[in-house]
């Protein structure tokens, strides 16, 4: 007993076990889902965004100046085929139109409230990346649109391929964006997405919930026996649930098997963003809602 | 004096590209597979050739950069772990004269001891759910490869500047 006492007079130990027991409570605080940063956090948050905000735009710059290079022999062929896309965009284009002003008309007649006419309207955004965490269990990346431009916690961020994450924190300036490969159900942050087949939306229902990092695919469970999801059908998110707005694009079904407890099924599916050469993204301004 | 700042500077600059300009120099097929950790690179050379507890102050004070600017899930894994084993490697390894390899070996050691505390706190805080022996193959290994190539890289002329500071150090505490 004496000797635990000598232990404990140990000044080293001592600070070492205080510092340990200030550090668990400061990740077990910062882990619960916090409303917003304190000042210090912001300030410095936004100082150094602002520095690698200096140094990460020339990079992705040279970057892309050499991946233009490589592509340059491409560069006929996907013109005639943007062309093409172009053209067909046109003729649904008009097509679109119509349903529109159909679907307006119908809500009016229906009656719908303000609030579910807002629900899957939004905005987008551009967003300049600043910097990236490479970090496999906790990746982010830091975009330069923050509080003042309007960015809230959990909106979502999509790119040019598809969606990639939601925005975790906000400082005035920047924005940390958690990326979907830290998807994790046993997370009590992590919000999984309701999602649908394109072209099958009134049959179709799922739950994106986790990401495997060892095979880089997420995972789609809460499948309908009777649902007509099937391999290579194209998966977005839905709007039910009212946290993400309907349209965004996730990916592709690659396989669809029987889930864990035999009721319901699960889809493993291949993600349309490929979560690397970060440039800019778009930020989903979502209406707000009230609580 | 100007000296000791001029080189804090720097630290900090290398803490701003390894999340900038180094992410763009990794090849597409290793991109989850290496995360740079350089500037705890750097603090584990300030631990062996300058003094622990200057390696342990650094140590948190970057770790928790990291983790306050890349806060998606909790803040202090980085700083609790570089600072602590930035100091615990200082207490073992310490020395001025520590050559080539013993350097090479702290490196390769604190490598692998970050990439397991912050594995190991990941584990207790749910945030992983991966086994070990794919984190280890997966990221811990080729991390090594890389912080060993940079320490190879970095070598000579960080163990001149701190061997300057330190001498300078040491003249001033003898005047006093």
């Amino acid at each position: 007993m004496l000797k635990l006492f000598k232990l404990l007079g140990n000044k080293k130990l001592f600070i070492l076990l205080v510092g340990l027991i200030l550090f668990i409570a400061l990740m077990g605080f910062t882990l619960t889902n916090r409303t917003s940063l304190s000042w210090p956090e912001k300030f410095v948050r936004d100082t150094v965004g602002f520095v690698q905000g200096v140094f990460y735009k020339p990079a992705s710059y040279m970057a892309g100046l050499f991946e233009d290079i490589g592509n340059l022999n491409n560069l006929y062929e996907e013109n005639q085929e943007l062309k093409l896309t172009a053209a067909q965009y046109l003729l649904q284009q008009a097509n679109y139109n119509k349903l529109v002003q159909a679907n307006k008309r119908y809500k009016e007649d229906l009656k719908f409230t303000q609030q579910q006419l807002a629900q899957n309207q939004f905005d987008l955004r551009i967003a300049n990346v600043t910097s990236v965490d490479t970090d496999a269990d906790t990746g982010t990346i830091v975009i330069d649109l923050g509080q003042n431009d309007g960015v809230r916690k959990d909106m979502p961020v999509i790119s040019t391929e598809g969606m990639v994450g939601i925005i975790s924190e906000t400082s005035p300036f920047h924005s940390t964006v958690k990326l979907l490969t830290t998807l994790d159900p046993l997370d009590s942050n992590s919000k999984a997405i309701a999602a649908t087949v394109v072209g099958k939306e009134n049959e179709s229902f799922g739950m994106i919930e986790s990401y495997d990092k060892a095979t880089g695919m997420l995972t789609m469970t809460q499948i309908k026996e009777n649902d007509p999801l099937k391999k290579g059908d194209e998966i977005v998110s839905s709007g039910s649930g009212g946290l993400f707005p309907s349209g965004m694009i996730i990916g592709k079904v690659v396989s669809r098997q029987v889930g864990d407890f035999g009721l319901t099924n699960t889809a493993t599916i291949q993600p349309a963003a490929d979560f690397k050469d970060w440039k800019e993204v778009f930020v989903v301004y979502t209406k707000e809602t009230q609580e | 004096m100007v000296r000791r700042i001029v080189l804090l500077l720097l630290l900090f600059l290398v803490f701003i590209c390894e999340s900038t300009i180094v992410p763009w120099l990794i090849p597409d097929v290793l991109h989850t597979r290496l995360i740079p950790h350089l500037a705890y690179i750097l603090i584990l050379f300030v631990a062996v050739y300058y003094h622990r507890h200057t390696a342990l102050v650094l140590g948190l004070v970057f770790g928790l950069l990291h983790d306050v600017v890349f806060y998606g899930d909790m803040i202090g894994a980085y700083s609790f772990s570089m600072g602590l084993s930035a100091y615990v490697l200082g207490l073992l390894f310490q020395s001025p004269r520590a050559p080539y390899p013993l350097m090479m070996t702290v490196v390769l050691i604190g490598s692998l001891l970050l990439d397991n505390m912050l594995y190991g706190l990941y584990l207790v805080f749910g945030l992983t759910r991966e086994p070990y022996s794919w984190a280890l193959g997966h990221y811990m290994f080729p991390n090594l490869l890389l912080h060993f190539i940079f320490a190879l890289l970095v070598f000579v002329p960080v163990r001149r500047q701190l061997e300057k500071v330190a001498k300078l150090r040491k003249r001033n505490a003898e005047d006093e």
